[in-house]
């Protein structure tokens, strides 16, 4: 039996105190000194242990603090208050929200699934990947041990093009040679994200916790960094328009590559593959209007991977920027499904993916894996102030970051993205991620279900009194 | 050199728009948000100056308009108490200041903007930013 895969998570804590989402505001005067001050009750002993981050001004009590109210509670005084961060909340934008930040912070520093307690206060539906509920209708049937248990849940994927039959010839043997195919343990690659303060840091410490993961890391061939020998292999390099040459030393060392999909890509696959037919070879195609058409185009023609790329907020492109990303890769799979050639290529997608659920959510609408970028960003801290797009210093100093304590924050990441999608494989029954794959089944979406159920609840009669507001 | 600003949320709501309205190249200003002047306690202001920064200067509501009732009170009282304790240590208590502002007032705020710099050009760089200077000349044969 082959070994299990195991993402081996160890603690990395932050160089910067994460800026929490409440602090304390402490009126030390008019204190009555009491014989036994709420603050020597703290449990988690946040009073004596505060301090000063001398690179944010930030009392780090808050970072400490687990929101229990008991020193608010208990002062006989009332001088000590909770109230909500505003450096918390101006973190991000209006996609990159700071719950997210926080979240893979959290998970980063960790690799622990983020759980909130004591009852979840906020909606329970919204837009983009938040108006699908996945189903979790086997969560009160748990296998015998629990989802790392014997019951092994796989979250392996192939990469490549899938044969939809076999020819042998008359001694029995296979008439033509399968093409490469490359199994992945976790449907998730590493890609350089657009931003950052430190691109070529970044680079080796995504080379290295892909090499950790064992999946693939996406990096642009023309600003690639030096990449150890043992990690070469998982290297997916990218080549913008019109920079690849059949010569690069590279492509006999990397079992996979990203091409920009551009007039005459598919002569350029063909010549690629003549000369070196083990690698696998990746077409990079925007989610504009022309999407659907052209995916299905290469499709047809033989393509091994398609990756769909959309906006950093979900968007499509183009005319397409109001369409999200789970309505592109719902389009492009229902096509290829009516093509009768969905399972001959694999769809990866990317942009906006921001959070594990992002990835299940992404794989029921018919994608095959998902390329992270941004979030391996956030994994080391980034606070998403955009000050290294506009040649400013990193205020968390990601370039001076060592390349191992990173690579394993995306280790960690990676990891708890894994288990939440272990945990929604097992509370859905399911045994493989292959499967779930343009499972919608196994998933309500908001808009259905406001056409199919609610529209027809609340829709009015012909001829009914239209109530009036009182 | 460097200046840092602790803003009360009410009275300074966009925090960028003091950067904005700051224009000196040479000394970064940094605003921290606050959700009350009064979160601002006396020893993350001398924590601040030590890390050395040239000057630290507090914004809040008017006292009547604090939405924590005494927030903006108690900040005031405390800003004095620093003060004090800034002169007794023999450092300079003009190092740390505090303005109130109507919240929403955009013309009190470009005040405040030039009260700190002119405070900034009177009294020049820390003298603890100086010190590893002095002490180099110092233990200089």
């Amino acid at each position: 039996m082959p070994a299990k895969y195991h993402i081996h998570m160890r603690r990395v804590p932050p160089r910067f105190s994460p800026l929490a989402k409440n602090t304390i505001i402490d009126w030390g005067e008019g204190c009555l000194r009491c014989a036994r001050c709420v603050k020597e009750q703290c449990p988690v002993d946040a009073y004596r242990k505060r301090g000063f981050d001398r690179s944010q001004f930030v009392d780090t009590i808050d970072e400490m603090c687990r929101d229990c109210y008991r020193c608010v509670q208990g002062c006989p005084r009332e001088l000590i208050y909770k109230a909500g961060n505003p450096q918390y909340r101006h973190l991000g934008d209006e996609y990159w929200t700071p719950e997210i930040l926080a979240a893979t912070w959290y998970q980063a520093e960790t690799g622990k699934i983020p759980v909130s307690g004591a009852g979840y206060g906020g909606p329970f539906t919204g837009p983009g990947f938040d108006s699908i509920w996945t189903d979790m209708s086997e969560i009160v049937r748990p296998t015998r041990d629990g989802i790392h248990g014997r019951e092994y849940i796989s979250t392996s994927i192939d990469l490549g093009r899938k044969p939809m039959f076999l020819t042998f010839d008359e001694q029995g043997e296979l008439a033509w040679s399968v093409p490469p195919l490359l199994e992945l343990p976790l449907p998730i690659l590493l890609a350089q994200p657009s931003l950052g303060a430190s691109p070529r840091g970044m680079q080796e410490i995504i080379v290295q916790a892909a090499h950790h993961l064992g999946t693939l890391a996406l990096l642009a061939r023309d600003r690639l960094v030096p990449v150890p020998a043992e990690a070469v292999g998982l290297l997916m390099p990218s080549y913008s328009t019109g920079s690849l040459n059949l010569d690069d030393p590279l492509l006999s060392q990397v079992r996979a590559l990203e091409i920009l999909d551009q007039p005459g890509v598919l002569e350029q696959v063909e010549a690629l593959k003549k000369r070196y037919p083990e690698v696998i070879v990746s077409i990079k195609v925007p989610g504009d209007e022309k999407v659907v058409t052209r995916v299905a185009e290469l499709t047809a023609a033989g393509a091994e991977i398609i990756h769909i790329y959309a906006s950093e907020r979900a968007r499509g492109l183009g005319e397409f920027q109001d369409l999200h990303l789970k309505d592109l890769i719902r389009r492009c799979h229902l096509r290829l499904v009516e093509d009768q050639l969905r399972d001959t290529v694999t769809l990866l997608v990317s942009g906006g993916i921001a959070l594990a659920e992002h990835v299940a959510k992404a794989i029921i609408c018919g994608a095959d894996g998902i390329i992270a970028d941004l979030p391996l960003l956030l994994a080391l801290e980034c606070r998403l102030c955009r000050q290294c797009t506009k040649g400013g210093k990193c205020p968390v100093e990601i370039d001076q970051l060592n390349v191992k304590r990173g690579a394993q924050r995306l280790v960690n990441l990676m990891g708890a993205w894994n288990n939440q999608l272990l945990e929604i494989l097992g509370a859905m029954g399911m045994r493989e991620v292959r499967r779930l794959r343009g499972e919608v089944g196994r998933a309500m979406f908001l808009e259905d279900l406001e056409k199919e159920i609610f529209a027809p609840l609340f829709a009015q009669r012909e001829g009914e009194l239209k109530r009036e507001p009182t | 050199m460097e200046v840092v600003v602790f803003a009360c949320q009410q009275a300074v709501p966009d925090p960028e728009a003091l950067k904005t309205l700051w224009g000196l190249s040479e000394v970064r200003l940094r605003v921290l948000a606050e959700p009350c002047s009064s979160k601002v306690e006396a020893f993350q202001l001398l924590r601040a100056l030590a890390t050395p920064v040239d000057l630290v200067w507090v914004i809040g509501c008017e006292e009547s308009l604090c939405r924590f009732s005494e927030g903006s009170h108690r900040a005031g009282n405390r800003m004095a108490y620093t003060k004090k304790y800034l002169g007794e240590i023999g450092l300079e208590p003009a190092r740390v200041a505090r303005s109130v502002v109507t919240p929403g007032d955009q013309s009190a705020l470009a005040a405040i903007v030039s009260e700190i710099q002119d405070r900034f050009q009177a009294l020049g760089p820390s003298p603890l930013r100086r010190a590893p200077d002095a002490a180099a000349r110092r233990s200089a044969p």
